[in-house]
């Protein structure tokens, strides 16, 4: 199910400011040899780190302007708060990451579009939290939100075991990912311009693929990826399938998208409010829970 | 200025001078200002003394005019922060660095790595050069950094949640639900253990994590519910009527915007690409979704409770980052040399009075702002809301 309706013009912005995106991130591969580029000079990462975040801001935006209903947004508050609370256990310890676990389940349960922002907010939030507020914050966000949006995308039809694997395969190729694309983006502002490690201007792709190979495997490959890809498969191996079961239990209560029904008062003249009714399993549930 | 004027404005607002002085949160969006104007000239030289004096000025507000909230004491960590990457960028350039240079400190062994490692060697003669240059560009970045961790020091990232556009609203609220929730959640593991124990359940490890854990994810599930009923029956989400036509316009601002920026990236990044797909194109394109976005959010209609304004206190200090920014942009059209000291031939960094003055007005903030509302109850430093921990373990010791 799907709590958050992507629009197709929400898909189209989405998709042009992750492309748009992408190149904040890749940029060092496609930099020419030029030196009279404006892409050489030192303005070119300043100029992406104050468009990322506009980009950012702008998807987050197009993705809210359906109107979010209220209990999708109380659902985010919550997801996001236990995220942030989640992440200050593994920082310090090395690899342990637990932020991704809970956002690919919540990204399976609640939808591609709810996984997004459920990305950018649990990341901003704990940001604000542990006050690390700084130019990676967008970066991050960015990247855990297209981790929530690929879990919302996986397949719908895998229930079981199945699905628990497909999730943990997912989890540890994400945290790979992620780690990839933050070094990529660091790389630039942590080695400088002119070591054997730094990207060439203008060199072939595959040349600074590999020099960016070798920054990843000295800097974190060993330690912080590989430990961050385990400790979320093994995560969603150990306690996938019971939070799956407490999210869906959530989302059938909830019963997003049921629709309302506005009937005139004279119908139910027992009623004091203005007789907004709504139908569908929020009622149902309740009613049978008691 | 005159009486009349002043007792017709006291209600509203306070009255000039003798309110100046009386402890206040400054606007959030003036610190970000004044720290990215900072920024902004440290980003404009490699100088170390500038640039160590940047640093020290922002130290110098932040100790000055900081509050006792939590994220007072984030510069501390920014500070380390820069010190890392000042250290990784010299430690890399003598790690893998080439060895270019002729004064050369010292030579150690060479490792050559084998043919799969693009054949680099590491270590090899160390130069002055070489780690002069990586200090100098580590130390920038660091400035740059730490001018940023001021600004999470100063501001209040709640009332900066306030001040986001309408679009955003949303996600905003979202942030701040988090916000408040997260610290009901240390109540919540308590609860949940406490029921543990009454229980007789005595389990640690995997399986008492579990326990724990689900139980206290299912309890804010549920809250989730119960925030939204709330938030329901006080009217949230209600939003204006959009005509159409406006619709049109803003999904094609948006849309055509980004359309833009996705050309004016590529054009940034193609040397064959003419001159105008490259960043005039890329600013178009942000400016137009941008407004796009602003204009969307109109039909989000809400009330402030007290919001944050921009009196001569705020505006002063942004100020001052701007002329700052300003200030050492034009030492920068005077004087390249002095702003980007040479490292090839090894020489001692000068200062200018232009760039005095900048550092200079960059600090004045450090008196001129108000001073922060501090509650001058002395607390412990640890250990925020006090929340009582059952010590014992006894199930019956509490009724």
């Amino acid at each position: 199910m799907s709590v958050l309706r992507v629009a197709p013009r929400t898909a189209v912005v989405l998709t042009l400011a992750s492309a748009a995106a992408l190149a904040t991130f890749t940029w060092p591969f496609f930099v020419p040899a030029h030196p009279e580029s404006t892409a050489r000079t030192a303005e070119a990462p300043l100029v992406f780190l104050v468009m990322l975040p506009v980009l950012v801001a702008l998807t987050l935006a197009e993705l809210t302007s359906g109107g979010i209903d209220s209990k999708a947004l109380a659902m985010l508050g919550v997801l996001a708060a236990v995220n942030a609370a989640l992440r200050p256990l593994g920082a310090g310890t090395a690899g342990i990451e637990t932020v991704f676990f809970l956002l690919v389940l919540a990204g399976r349960v609640f939808g591609p579009g709810f996984g997004f922002l459920l990305g950018s907010t649990s990341l901003f939030a704990s940001a604000l939290l542990t006050a690390g507020v700084g130019p990676w914050l967008p970066f991050q966000m960015l990247c855990a939100s297209w981790i929530g949006l690929g879990a919302g995308l996986l397949p719908a039809r895998l229930r079981g075991r199945a699905e628990t694997a497909v999730l943990a395969g997912y989890g540890a190729l994400a945290a790979y990912g992620y780690g990839l694309l933050m070094n990529l983006w660091f790389w630039p502002f942590s080695v400088g311009a002119d070591t054997q490690l730094s990207y060439v201007a203008g060199a072939p792709v595959l040349e600074n693929l590999h020099r960016l190979a070798l920054f990843t495997a000295v800097t974190s490959t060993f330690g912080w990826d590989t430990g961050r890809a385990i400790t979320t498969a093994v995560a969603i191996v150990l306690a996938g399938p019971a939070v799956l079961a407490a999210l869906r239990r959530a989302a059938r209560r909830a019963a997003f998208g049921a629709p309302v029904a506005f009937a005139a008062a004279s119908d139910r003249p027992t009623e004091l409010t203005a007789g907004v009714r709504r139908d569908g399993a929020a009622g149902a549930g309740a009613h049978r829970v008691q | 200025m005159t009486d009349a004027g002043t007792t017709a404005d006291a209600g509203r607002r306070p009255a000039r001078w003798s309110a100046w002085w009386l402890p206040r949160g400054l606007h959030p969006g003036a610190w970000w200002l004044w720290a990215l104007g900072l920024a902004t000239a440290a980003s404009h030289t490699t100088n170390p003394l500038p640039l160590a004096l940047l640093v020290a000025v922002a130290a110098l507000v932040v100790v000055r005019r900081r509050g006792d909230a939590p994220w007072a004491l984030a510069f501390r960590m920014y500070v380390w922060l820069g010190v890392v990457i000042v250290a990784m960028r010299v430690v890399f350039r003598i790690v893998f660095g080439g060895g270019q240079g002729e004064h050369v400190l010292v030579r150690l062994p060479e490792i050559p790595l084998p043919e799969w490692a693009a054949g680099i060697r590491l270590f090899g003669p160390v130069a002055v050069e070489q780690i002069l240059g990586g200090f100098y560009d580590g130390l920038r970045l660091a400035t740059m950094l730490i001018c940023l961790g001021a600004a999470n020091a100063l501001a209040n990232p709640k009332r900066l949640l306030k001040a986001v556009p309408g679009a955003l609203y949303a996600v905003g609220t979202a942030v701040v639900v988090a916000l408040s929730v997260a610290p009901q959640l240390v109540e919540s593991v308590l609860r949940v253990r406490r029921a543990r124990r009454l229980r007789g359940a005595t389990g640690r490890g995997v399986r008492a994590l579990r326990g724990i854990a689900l139980p206290v994810l299912a309890d804010a599930l549920d809250r989730s519910l119960a925030l939204a009923a709330a938030m329901d029956s006080r009217g949230y989400g209600r939003t204006g009527a959009v005509p159409a036509g406006q619709r049109t316009i803003t999904g094609g601002l948006v849309l055509g915007g980004l359309v833009g920026v996705c050309a004016g990236t590529y054009g940034l990044l193609d040397s064959a690409a003419p001159g105008y797909l490259g960043l005039p194109m890329l600013l178009a394109g942000l400016a137009a979704a941008v407004t796009g976005m602003l204009l969307a959010g109109r039909r989000v209609r809400r009330s402030r409770y007290r919001p944050d304004r921009w009196l001569p206190a705020e505006l002063l200090v942004a100020g001052c980052g701007v002329a700052a920014a300003a200030l050492t942009m034009l030492a920068g059209t005077v004087d390249p040399q002095l702003l980007y000291p040479p490292v090839s031939p090894l020489t001692w960094p000068q200062l200018t009075p232009l760039m005095l003055l900048a550092v200079g007005v960059a600090a004045a903030p450090a008196w001129l702002a108000p001073p922060p509302p501090v509650v001058r109850v002395h607390r412990p430093p640890v250990a925020d809301p006090p929340v009582p921990v059952p010590t014992t373990t006894s199930p019956g010791d509490r009724s």
